[in-house]
């Protein structure tokens, strides 16, 4: 191991930890509410889409990643309305939105293959003077994405809103008993989440690749709802689980470029083996900790 | 979303077919030529390569019409597609991704009276041609360039799978470098695939953080890997298309093109002319490949070794030309024996310099 590894691993899963944490939290909030939603990968390309169709258009990143967060909270919404509204199966119609954002992300984004963006500008807070690294230079939402996983916890864990949000996720009929209105408390969650599992699709498309590709996310979208297992429904874990998976994916990488012995085949399974080893280092404890409604549809009180 | 995309190509196909064309209908174009591409001509890469060959084919022909369908999955789907296209009166059909060889040969069973092309396989039959590129030694120059251009001598280069071609190109990029620069040595990442833009910026930043300062690719779209190294304020090479240099105004070195445009009208004409011969054709710079223009950092004595060294190989100079000794110090070619044609697909191991493991 050489300093420069280390940094390199450092960077890395600061940079492609981020989209991971924006979206981690997103599903966070959903669940808490008593709402599994597997279509995140699929919110995440039209964020990824139309924030780069926005910031090719108009010439302005952030304006970017205002639409990608407005498209992704308006993709969940009629998911919102499926799984709420007309009380369909979560897993089926998540899948389904995956689907759907597949096409939607792909429709949107066609036009601009091969644009050329100037992407998220890289703030240097921590300038070093004359060694100018640029391993501590980054965009604007690696910035923000600690401070909103510590107002998300904020939210949940220390607003009446998010007891009662909470509430809604461990037993809705309890929710309702209490003066609450659940469905409007999902709607509210799933709007967040929406917003959220946008910008990181944003965050991929606008700052670590500058390009448009369909189906862009490779599975990150899902390595997210992995993550918040991880994390035990709890926000301030996923900023560790979301490290510790950038980190996995860089460390593959950084040690092939360091030249270890071992083979680029094997490398390339670390971060697949960490998901699973993960699981089952913490399957015994995850009954404890997730919402008891989760997955549920409430169909209303006698 | 390949199959989405898919069907939104068949249904346009479709949409064609019944729609009349009132130009064509006054004068029958002397050839209607299909093309299937796996991913968006638009990439900076690959299909940008084969759109470019296909269009100058175009020109070259007057009144030849084109019907071409991006995104095209290599799956059954493709078959639909490219029948489709001979629906619409195609005569000659450019299957131009790896995996669509055995749908393309499939439908050259059943349409005996169309003519094949396809790109970077084997399969070969009376109206079933196959052609690629001789990449390998045309990556020579690539590490002439690289190794006069370094000036911490450490190159990096992503490779998507890490197969037999894949290496040969790393080798003799290597090799290349070392002619002009014994010092430099290249540092190799496999992403796992032809194209995860996500991991491929990772990649790139990981060989800039080992030190590289100089990056190029073999992966399908080179762009982001080349904005990659712009953004950190290193040299990069390109690969696939030679359009790439507006992705690197500052760092842009060379590149590494496929120019299929010569080929593509010599067979359409033959199609034309009624004498279509199937050939397994490979050919390197000079015909099939050629080299991108450089970018202004590059002083005009490393152009002139550039272009020299690329004279050499076009006249016939072969870099895997024993002795030939592998990054573990084993020989591999032993001296008087040259490589070249298939045995370019069975490389497993890295030449000295190279910095990776093969398997």
């Amino acid at each position: 191991m050489n300093t420069a590894l280390v940094l390199g691993v450092l960077a890395s899963a600061i940079a492609s930890g981020t989209s991971l944490l924006y979206a981690t939290l997103g599903e966070i909030v959903g669940e808490r509410a008593g709402i599994v939603n597997l279509g995140l990968e699929g919110i995440m390309l039209v964020g990824a889409a139309s924030g780069f169709a926005v910031t090719a258009m108009i010439g302005d990143p952030f304006l970017g990643v205002a639409a990608a967060a407005l498209a992704g909270a308006a993709v969940n919404l009629v998911f919102a309305y499926l799984v709420i509204g007309r009380r369909a199966n979560q897993l089926a119609t998540g899948l389904t939105l995956m689907f759907f954002g597949f096409g939607l992300s792909a429709l949107i984004g066609r036009p601009f293959v091969g644009t050329l963006i100037a992407g998220l500008p890289k703030l240097q807070f921590l300038s070093l003077g004359s060694m100018g690294n640029p391993l501590l230079a980054y965009d604007i939402l690696v910035y923000l994405a600690v401070p909103t996983a510590i107002l998300i916890w904020w939210l949940l864990f220390r607003t009446t809103w998010g007891l009662g949000l909470r509430a809604v996720g461990e037993s809705p009929v309890a929710a309702v008993a209490a003066g609450l209105s659940p469905g409007r408390l999902q709607y509210q969650a799933l709007t967040i989440a929406g917003l959220l599992g946008g910008i990181a699709g944003a965050h991929l498309s606008l700052s670590l690749t500058l390009t448009w590709e369909e189906g862009m996310t490779a599975g990150r979208g899902f390595i997210a709802i992995a993550l918040v297992i991880f994390a035990k429904w709890n926000p301030l874990w996923a900023i560790a689980g979301a490290l510790l998976f950038g980190a996995a994916e860089s460390l593959q990488l950084q040690l092939q470029a360091a030249g270890a012995d071992v083979s680029p085949f094997i490398m390339n399974m670390i971060p697949y083996l960490l998901t699973l080893l993960v699981l089952i280092v913490w399957g015994w404890s995850r009954q404890a900790a997730a919402p008891a409604a989760l997955g549920r549809n409430f169909v209303g009180v006698e | 979303m390949k199959r989405i995309s898919a069907f939104v190509v068949a249904l346009t196909a479709a949409v064609a077919l019944f729609a009349t064309d009132p130009v064509s209908a006054q004068q029958k174009p002397p050839l209607i030529v299909g093309a299937i591409y796996v991913g968006s001509v638009n990439d900076y890469g690959y299909n940008r390569s084969m759109k470019d060959g296909l269009d100058e084919m175009k020109r070259n022909i007057p009144g030849l019409k084109l019907i071409e369908a991006e995104n095209v999955p290599e799956t059954a789907e493709s078959e639909r597609i490219m029948e489709g296209m001979i629906q619409q009166g195609a005569k000659l059909i450019f299957a131009t991704s790896f995996g669509h060889q055995q749908f393309a040969f499939n439908l050259a069973k059943t349409h005996p009276d169309v003519v094949f092309e396809h790109a970077g396989g084997w399969m070969m039959s009376a109206n079933f041609g196959n052609f690629f590129g001789a990449t390998q030694s045309a990556w020579y120059p690539m590490g002439v360039a690289a190794g006069k251009m370094t000036k911490s001598n450490t190159l990096g280069f992503v490779v998507g799978v890490p197969i037999g071609y894949a290496i040969g190109n790393v080798n003799a990029f290597e090799m290349g470098a070392r002619s002009v620069n014994p010092k430099a040595t290249t540092r190799v990442v496999v992403t796992g695939g032809w194209s995860d833009k996500a991991k491929e910026a990772a990649a790139a930043a990981a060989l800039i953080d080992q030190g590289a300062d100089v990056v190029t690719m073999h992966v399908d779209s080179p762009a982001t890997i080349i904005q990659t190294a712009e953004g950190r304020g290193v040299y990069s090479i390109g690969f696939q298309s030679i359009t790439a240099q507006q992705l690197a105004p500052k760092g842009w070195i060379t590149g590494l093109g496929f120019t299929w445009g010569p080929f593509m009208t010599g067979i359409a004409k033959s199609v034309i002319a009624g004498t279509f011969k199937p050939a397994f054709v490979r050919e390197g710079l000079g015909k099939m490949m050629a080299i991108a223009p450089f970018g202004k950092a590059v002083p005009k004595d490393v152009r002139a070794l550039v272009t020299a060294s690329a004279e050499k190989v076009e006249n016939g100079f072969n870099p895997f030309t024993g002795p030939v000794t592998d990054n573990t110090g084993t020989v591999r070619i032993a001296a008087g024996e040259s490589w070249g044609g298939d045995k370019m697909g069975s490389f497993d191991w890295y030449v000295e310099g190279v910095i990776g493991k093969a398997k």
